[in-house]
């Protein structure tokens, strides 16, 4: 049975992107029913991982380092169920853009298989414990990415999608050095099992490769400006995806190669690289999303800023003091911001979609007056920008807190008031919207309408991320379900 | 938890006149709301004259409030009672068709009130709230006739008034605190060693009083008002000042002492001199009362307490009296002139001390109170007042009705008649209970002789002018007033046009320039080649660091 | 049972919010109907509370968010000082709001974050950890903010960019202190003051400083005070909202909790933070009197007067002398009472006689009386004029600054109510005394629905001065509560 549960996430989108390419015609209908019962999937297994603990599975019985093997720990079945969220509202929510567009056209045809490829690959990303296997998975997802940015095949995003492929090929080129370094040394590629053995120092190469293999993936500072182009030139639903999901896979494969796999060789560079990088992206990537003019980019760049804060896990993890009652703060907080971001960033480039739906382009100026002709989106569109704030009640604000919380209980001021500044800046980029959705003067006299149940999609979505803050006590206690030793002691000692 | 403990009665006064105002606002009463008038202070009168001494408590009225008659308040308590009698009487004869009636009768009523509220209060808030009252609902009295002059009047007593209540706030929080305890009795025992609170509450209270030189609204405000107003300012309001010194000089002033004497004789004289250049009748009176209130003052500082008390009932009497003469004699032609003029001199007569008056056993009794010089010089003052009072009498005869034979009504007159009568008996029966003298020592032929010269001299003084009749300058009512209202107004235009601080705004500055410069790095770090350098050199560093 | 009160609390003002989101906007008897039930239930909850508390029983109610990290809503004295008063207010402040806006756009926008806003209002009051206030704070600026920007007019767009921009960064520096405190000594739970002398005086000095910085922005402390007077844009009952049940009362309230249950009075008076924070708020005082003198709008006037007020409650908290609490705590209600009617009164105007600018106000007593006697009681009170409300609140600040060994209190005070009668008075001689011109335009106030708040908080205003002794009115209560933290 749990084998089938673990599994089946990865098996069900594959399969079902093989028949969406057969059967295109019931290709939607495909699409949004994988997504549901990979959701519901996913539901089941956390609840089996809550009472059971970690799972880890053989598939055909082959155990590591000869097979395949899946392990679905509270970390990656959070990241799984939580994706699988966003991925179901997101296909839903695709069905109007795709639909009407008819079988002919390529966009049409395309999407279906594509979005379930990439569904695919960040499943086999988050349960995988096996470093080919996560390559494999990388770039599945980074591929179906890419052309899914390509997928309207106007000059703009096609451009955009080869830049992106550039990048993503240079990650994977230092991913896959990496991991022949490893296998080379040691002779597997298990994570567990290499976790095991004695690291020397071709190990500390490969690590060395695959962190910043994985880090361009993540689009960190400086390797970010492939991504704003792209995710803002991609459909709605796809950016959602795009900025939402994809780069959260490599996130945690970097989270588990640091904090599982080799804690002990991390050096006080490597968290000033990637801690420093991460502020960095948030204070860059805040600052040029405030000099937007286009509601897309400035989601884009958000997702810059917002990448960014994960990175402070590296030199937080371990930060509580011995006043606070938890312990992994900073670890957890980064799955808490992650999980934040994947449902508020979908939530509004789906609201983002509407808007341009309704006023025929993305322009800032076309947002006047739309809280009054489009009150649920905006709504949407209000409540995530909470989250992205990080202010209460959010799923956001948890994870400001925990690693706010971090900072200064391990006198590390600095990280923490990038945080403040990056919630600041947020305020700024984001209530610039919100203010014109509010400005009746200049409104557009004509929209095209947009139906109810549509609007209510991102705010789904927002509201999860919303409750996520205010129950995140469950969500707390199941992060810590296999959570490795140097989530609470820190990376170095 | 008792709502009332102690007779009801001091609470039944004050909240008698108040529920007569609210009434008369009730729409079907308005245009008949003048006869409550004459009806609001009956429970007071009864509780003054007939009601033992004694102390109530309210426990959750304001901060605890406590009423309590006692002597000195008792008899102004009284004096109150009477004054607003007689002028409401006299209010139903004066207004013919009257102007917003039930709008006066309710200010009225809310000032009498507070007039009264400050005779029994006991303890520092009461008193302070009662003050307040009477200080700024008399301001609509005040502005009845809503005259140009009138309004301007409102304005200075308004401001004044003001500036006394933060006097006296300040005064009282001091005292209150350097006592502990909100009783007066308490505060004013403390008072010898606060003597910033003393004198904030002298200020305040002086202000009320008419002491120089803050005593310019008076003779703006008192003519301004409708004749039975003015009667009730001038003689019944103006001692809310007077109880309120009489409640918290302490027993040693210190430097005050000497202080209230010789601005209480600065204006007793002062108001005498401003007062015969006064073109208005009410206006002279209204100096007048500056005046006398000096003499109060000095009494206080001299230390003699009920003896000022005395001397401050009978001059209500008697200048709500001769106000109220100003009307009577303005209702009455040239046939019936002689009689009542000669009834309106008695109380001029008795302010100014002439023999057998009341106002000769009130001077008597104050007259232990000074020595040397001072005694000349309060002596002397008489003859000031007498000839002040002169004046008045004689601008009220010009202001007489056209038609020969026209008479006051019996509600005009009645309350006049009243009004004198009390004045000139009511020191026979006190004198012996308030001053260390008895009656008879006013019969003895030294004092009569004192109560005489004064007024003699005031008669060779005067009698030149009547003669010559030379061209006197006028004085602009209020003195002082009129460079300080401009120099007031001057301050407060230029404090509303100093210049605004520029709003909050949200640009923030070299914007465009950072956007440029971030949109350059932006692009420099779009072309893969940098970042793949850039990867490689981080990726050594990485391992460099690692490994070691 | 002691679970439930608390929550149930929350509730009244919580699900009519949730609920008339979703209601359409022509159901105005529905909305009226969830609102003045929630705020009906809400004042019999308050006063049952009231009951309770007085007999020392214990009401708590708690919600994990993280290990140690919880929303914990405990229900003490000073908590419904400031419940009773929101209570009370908003139930006035929704009758006045449904008559003011009619059958304006965006009714259910309006109501259902104007119950939100009262529904962090009442959380932040019941609050029981330093993270909770921290919470429900940011719950109001964010609910706060849809209703100034009600009209969507440019005016009242940019007065709500401003407030945002300091209202946020304000709370970003509330959560450093918070933070920062909370690192070293785990949650401060304001029942249990935990010992801050793990931190150096300097840090425990900077953690006071941000925290008044950041609750000083709702409580206009000079110089955070600018976003105020630019609200005034938003439509009356908002304002109302702004200056006399919420947003500017939280941030005081804010000051009282910091003072008496995060630091203690005795450490606040051990680091000499009090007395910085006391002169600040007495300048304040000042500054917003003399910037109200100079505004010829009346709801601007209003407004400076509320940063003006307000700070007497902030001058009180930081005094810490017995009397000074009193004062301070009292100031919250009266200041509370007495601002709502002038803002009533300024909505009447503007909205039955087009009046905005003062100088309009000329002879319009005589054509809407009751608006105008409730206008004059309201300034009256402002003044400090007695038996309004505000002399009490005076008189004890005052005492409580000599007791406190800071006499230039006093001078502040008298100043100010001089101040305040330089710019009341003239509104009120103008209201009398004036004359109307010609082509003034019509005037009435046959609006039942805006008149009776109006009357209604001008009585209690009036009730609340001249039984200030009664065993329960608000400066027995103020009382009460003082007691609890002096020694």
């Amino acid at each position: 049975m749990t084998t089938l549960l673990l599994s089946l996430p990865v098996a069900l989108p594959l399969l079902a992107a093989l028949l969406a390419v057969a059967a295109s015609r019931q290709a939607a209908g495909l699409a949004m029913a994988t997504g549901f019962l990979v959701l519901g999937l996913s539901v089941w297994l956390a609840f089996e991982v809550a009472a059971a603990g970690p799972i880890t599975i053989a598939l055909g019985g082959w155990e590591a380092p000869l097979g395949i093997v899946l392990r679905a720990d509270g970390l990656g079945a959070g990241f799984l169920v939580v994706s699988a969220m966003v991925m179901a509202v997101v296909l839903v929510a695709a069905q109007p853009s795709f639909e009407d567009q008819g079988q002919e056209s390529r966009a049409g045809f395309a999407f279906w298989p594509l979005a379930l490829l990439l569904f695919a690959g960040l499943n086999t990303a988050f349960l995988s414990r096996d470093l080919f296997n996560l390559f494999v998975a990388l770039e599945l997802l980074t591929l179906s990415a890419i052309a899914l940015v390509a997928i309207e095949g106007k000059a703009g995003s096609v451009t955009a999608a080869l830049r992106y492929m550039v990048f993503a090929l240079l990650g994977s080129v230092l991913f896959l050095l990496g991991a022949a370094l490893a296998y080379a040394a040691h002779a597997t590629l298990d994570i567990g099992l290499l976790a095991q053995v004695e690291l020397g120092w071709p190990m500390a190469a490969a690590l060395a490769l695959m962190t910043m293999g994985l880090a361009i993936k993540t689009a960190l500072f400086p390797f970010h400006a492939w991504l704003p182009p792209a995710h803002a030139g991609a459909p709605a639903p796809a950016s959602a995806m795009l900025s939402a999901l994809v780069p959260k896979a490599s996130f945690v494969i970097l989270l588990r190669l640091w904090f599982d796999l080799a804690p002990e060789l991390a050096s006080p560079l490597l968290l000033a690289v990637l801690g420093g990088l991460g502020a960095v992206a948030v204070i860059h990537g805040s600052l040029l999303a405030i000099g937007q003019d286009r509601l897309k980019l400035i989601i884009a760049y958000s997702t810059v800023a917002q990448l960014g804060y994960l990175f402070l896990v590296f030199p937080l993890a371990g930060g509580a003091g011995g006043a606070q009652p938890w312990s992994a703060g900073a670890w957890t907080a980064a799955s808490f911001h992650a999980f934040a971001h994947m449902l508020a960033k979908a939530a509004m480039f789906l609201a983002a979609g509407l808007f341009l739906r309704a006023v025929g382009h993305d322009r800032l100026e076309g947002l006047r007056g739309l809280a009054r002709a489009m009150p649920i989106a905006c709504f949407a569109f209000g409540l995530s920008a909470i989250s992205l704030m990080g202010l209460p009640l959010s799923g956001g604000f948890t994870a400001k807190y925990l690693l706010l919380t971090s900072a200064f209980a391990s006198g590390q001021w600095g990280w923490g008031l990038v945080l403040v500044a990056g919630g600041l800046l947020a305020a700024i980029y984001l209530f610039r919207p919100l203010n014109l959705m509010f400005s009746k003067e200049g409104a557009a006299a004509s929209l095209t309408p947009v139906p109810r149940w549509e609007q209510v999609l991102p705010l789904l979505l927002a509201l999860a991320a919303v409750l996520l803050g205010l129950f995140s006590a469950g969500p707390f206690a199941f992060l810590q379900i296999g959570r490795p030793g140097a989530a609470a002691e820190g990376l170095l000692p | 938890m008792n709502l009332v403990i102690g007779p009801l009665l001091p609470f039944v006064a004050l909240a008698w006149p108040l529920l007569l105002g609210l009434g008369a606002a009730w729409p079907a009463w308005r245009e008949r709301a003048l006869w409550v008038l004459p009806a609001a202070p009956l429970p007071a009168l009864l509780l003054a004259i007939a009601w033992p001494e004694g102390s109530t408590t309210a426990p959750a009225l304001l901060l605890g409030t406590v009423l309590v008659l006692n002597a000195p308040g008792r008899l102004l308590l009284g004096m109150v009672a009477v004054i607003w009698l007689a002028a409401g009487i006299f209010a139903l004869g004066y207004f013919r068709a009257p102007r917003k009636p039930a709008v006066f009768a309710g200010f009225w009523c809310l000032t009498l009130s507070g007039n009264l509220g400050v005779m029994l209060a006991a303890d520092v808030a009461t008193f302070y709230v009662a003050f307040a009252a009477v200080s700024f609902a008399a301001y609509w009295l005040v502005v009845h006739d809503g005259s140009a002059r009138a309004l301007m009047a409102g304005r200075v007593y308004l401001v004044l008034a003001l500036l006394g209540e933060a006097l006296l706030l300040v005064g009282l929080l001091l005292g209150v605190a350097a006592a502990d305890s909100l009783s007066i009795a308490a505060v004013a025992a403390s008072l010898s060693e606060a003597p910033l609170a003393l004198t904030c509450l002298i200020l305040g209270f002086g202000l009320k009083a008419g002491m120089v030189p803050l005593h310019m609204w008076l003779p703006l405000a008192h003519p301004a008002a409708p004749t039975p107003a003015s009667a009730a300012l001038s003689g019944a309001i103006v001692k809310a000042g007077i109880i309120g010194l009489i409640r918290f000089l302490p027993e040693d002033a210190g430097l005050w002492t000497t202080g209230l004497i010789l601005l209480g004789l600065v204006g007793a004289y002062g108001g005498v001199v401003a007062g015969l250049l006064q073109r208005n009748a009410k206006a002279v009176l209204a100096y007048s009362t500056v005046s006398q209130m000096g003499l109060v003052l000095a009494v206080l500082g001299a230390g003699l307490t009920t003896e000022a008390a005395l001397y401050a009932a009978h001059h209500g009497f008697a200048k709500a009296a001769l106000f109220l003469g100003v009307g009577v004699l303005a209702a009455t032609g040239r046939r019936a002139l002689p009689w009542v003029l000669a009834l309106a001199a008695l109380p001029a007569l008795s302010i100014a001390g002439a023999p057998l008056l009341g106002g000769a056993l009130v001077k008597a009794a104050i007259k232990p109170g000074f020595a040397g010089w001072l005694e000349w010089a309060v002596a002397l003052s008489a003859t000031g007042t007498a000839l002040l009072l002169a004046r008045a009498l004689w601008l009220a005869v010009r202001g007489r009705a056209d038609a020969a034979d026209a008479r006051p009504a019996p509600l005009l007159w009645a309350p006049w008649a009243g009004l004198i009568l009390v004045a000139l008996a009511l020191p026979w029966f006190l004198l012996a209970s308030f001053s260390t003298l008895t009656p008879g020592y006013v019969l003895g032929l030294a004092s009569l002789w004192d109560a005489t010269w004064p007024l003699l001299l005031a008669a060779l003084l005067a009698a030149p002018f009547l003669r010559l009749r030379p061209r006197v300058p006028a004085l602009p009512e209020g003195d002082l007033v009129v460079p300080l209202g401009a120099a007031a107004s001057a301050a407060m235009h230029t404090l509303r046009r100093l210049p605004e601080p520029t709003g909050p705004h949200l640009a923030l500055p070299g914007a465009t320039r950072g956007k440029a410069v971030l949109a350059a790095l932006e692009a420099a770090l779009l072309p893969w080649r940098r970042g793949g350098l850039l990867a490689a050199a981080l990726v050594l560093a990485l391992a460099w660091s690692l490994a070691g | 049972m002691t679970a439930v009160l608390p929550v149930l609390i929350l509730a009244t003002s919580l699900v009519p919010a949730l609920l008339i989101f979703w209601l359409p906007e022509r159901a105005w008897r529905a909305r009226a109907w969830l609102n003045l039930g929630g705020a009906a239930v809400k004042i019999l909850l308050v006063v049952f509370l009231m009951v309770e508390v007085a007999n020392g029983v214990t009401h708590e109610a708690r919600l994990d968010l993280a290990p140690g990290l919880y929303l914990l809503l405990r229900v003490d004295a000073l908590t419904l000082l400031f419940v009773s008063l929101s209570a009370f207010l908003w139930l006035m402040t929704t009758i006045y709001a449904i008559a003011y806006l009619g059958d304006g756009p965006n009714l259910s926008r309006f109501f259902g974050f104007f119950s939100l806003c009262v529904a962090a209002t009442t959380g932040l009051a019941l609050a029981g950890t330093l993270i909770t206030f921290f919470i429900f704070f940011e719950l109001l600026t964010l609910t706060t903010w849809p209703l100034v920007v009600h009209k969507e007019d440019a005016k009242s767009v940019k007065a709500g960019r401003l407030y945002l921009a300091y209202s946020l960064p304000g709370s970003a520096a509330l959560l450093v202190a918070i933070i920062w405190l909370e690192s070293a000594t785990g949650p401060v739970i304001f029942a249990e003051p935990g010992d801050l002398r793990v931190l150096s005086d300097a840090s425990l000095m900077a953690i006071f400083a941000l925290f008044a910085l950041g609750v000083g922005v709702k409580a206009a402390l000079f110089p955070l005070h600018g976003w105020l007077p630019e609200a005034m844009a938003a439509p009356a009952p908002v304002s109302a909202l702004l200056h006399a049940v919420a947003v500017v009362k939280a941030g005081a309230f804010g000051i009282v909790r910091l003072i008496y249950d995060v630091f203690g009075i005795a450490l606040t008076a051990e680091l000499g933070v009090g007395l910085p924070l006391a002169l600040l708020a007495a300048f304040t005082i000042l500054w917003g009197s003399l910037r109200a003198l100079q505004q010829t709008e009346v709801k601007k006037r209003l407004a400076f007067s509320t940063v003006s007020q307000v700070s007497y409650i902030i001058l009180g908290a930081a005094l810490a002398g017995p009397y000074a609490v009193i004062g301070g705590l009292v100031h919250l209600v009266h200041q509370g009472l007495m601002k709502i009617t002038l803002f009533f009164c300024a909505g009447l105007y503007d909205e039955r006689a087009g009046i905005t600018r003062i100088d309009q106000l000329d002879g319009i007593g005589r054509r809407m009386p009751m608006t105008s006697i409730c206008f004059t009681i309201g300034a009256m009170g402002m003044i400090g004029i007695p038996p309004v409300a505000g002399f009490v609140s005076k008189f004890y600040l005052g005492l409580g600054g000599l007791q406190a060994g800071e006499p230039w209190v006093v001078g502040v005070l008298a100043a100010s109510a001089l101040l305040n009668a330089g710019y009341f008075l003239p509104m009120l001689y103008r209201i009398w005394f004036g004359v109307a011109p010609a082509d003034a335009p019509q005037a009435d106030e046959r609006s039942l629905g805006m008149l009776v708040p109006a009357v209604a908080t001008a009585a209690a205003s009036l009730a609340a001065g001249l039984f200030a002794g009664a065993a329960i009115s608000p400066l027995a209560w103020a009382s009460l509560i003082a007691a609890g933290y002096l020694p």
